[in-house]
């Protein structure tokens, strides 16, 4: 996942790379994922990858729920 | 299958990422737990199974996620300390799992303009910057480095 200094640059660089929108986010969106993901310590024994349904809940609770995004 | 070495492997490398800033080599690792190389190997390559761990073609940990071993295009810097991270959700995650106001280096892949992000607790600072994943959720694994 890249960063882009604008959507304008997004939609450039999808044009000259053939590529799509859809995996468009915000920083917010981003921020999100990244709380999510890795708040959980993981030098701890108890931790577990998220599983795939608990990634797709967290997708959706994010707003991003096309098929781009399905797991 | 030996899950509390797997969990004792996973603990150091990630001790040693967040307190000295290295991905540890097999070599290290073994040294530092006592275990044989091969031990350490094989630990590896279960984490990797496991998706924990993304490892180079010579057996080596290339991504223990959100840190990269690598060189990348996405630099995290906390006071005097630096980390490397796969992509700009792990450069953020960076941030969240050291728990320290952070600022994220990068550029942009279309202008090549250098990019900073400052990151406080509460999330990156208003910027126009978005991200941008170029393969769907389901491919991720595919090729998780070009993801």
């Amino acid at each position: 996942m890249s960063l882009f200094r604008s959507e304008e640059h997004v939609r450039e660089w999808c044009a000259k790379n053939n590529l799509g929108m859809d995996g468009l986010l915000s920083l917010a969106q981003v921020w999100g994922m990244a709380q999510a993901w890795y708040s959980e310590d993981r030098r701890s024994a108890e931790w577990k990858r998220k599983s795939k349904d608990e990634a797709q809940t967290l997708f959706t609770s994010l707003g991003l729920t096309s098929a781009f995004w399905q797991l | 299958m030996s899950t509390e070495l797997d969990v004792l492997v996973r603990k150091t490398v990630y001790d040693s990422i967040l307190t000295r800033g290295v991905v540890p080599l097999k070599t290290a690792l073994a040294a530092q737990m006592g275990l044989d190389v091969s031990d350490v190997g094989e630990s590896f390559q279960r984490l990797a199974d496991a998706h924990m761990f993304v490892l180079q073609a010579d057996g080596e940990v290339r991504m223990a996620n959100p840190f990269s071993a690598a060189a990348t295009r996405f630099k995290v810097r906390a006071g005097a300390d630096e980390w490397w991270a796969n992509c700009i959700w792990d450069a953020l995650g960076v941030s969240v799992m050291i728990r320290r106001e952070a600022v994220v280096e990068s550029h942009c892949p279309d202008c090549g303009e250098s990019l900073i992000l400052e990151v406080t607790k509460d999330g990156p600072r208003a910027s126009s910057a978005v991200a941008h994943f170029a393969v769907p959720a389901a491919h991720w694994w595919d090729d998780i480095v070009f993801t």
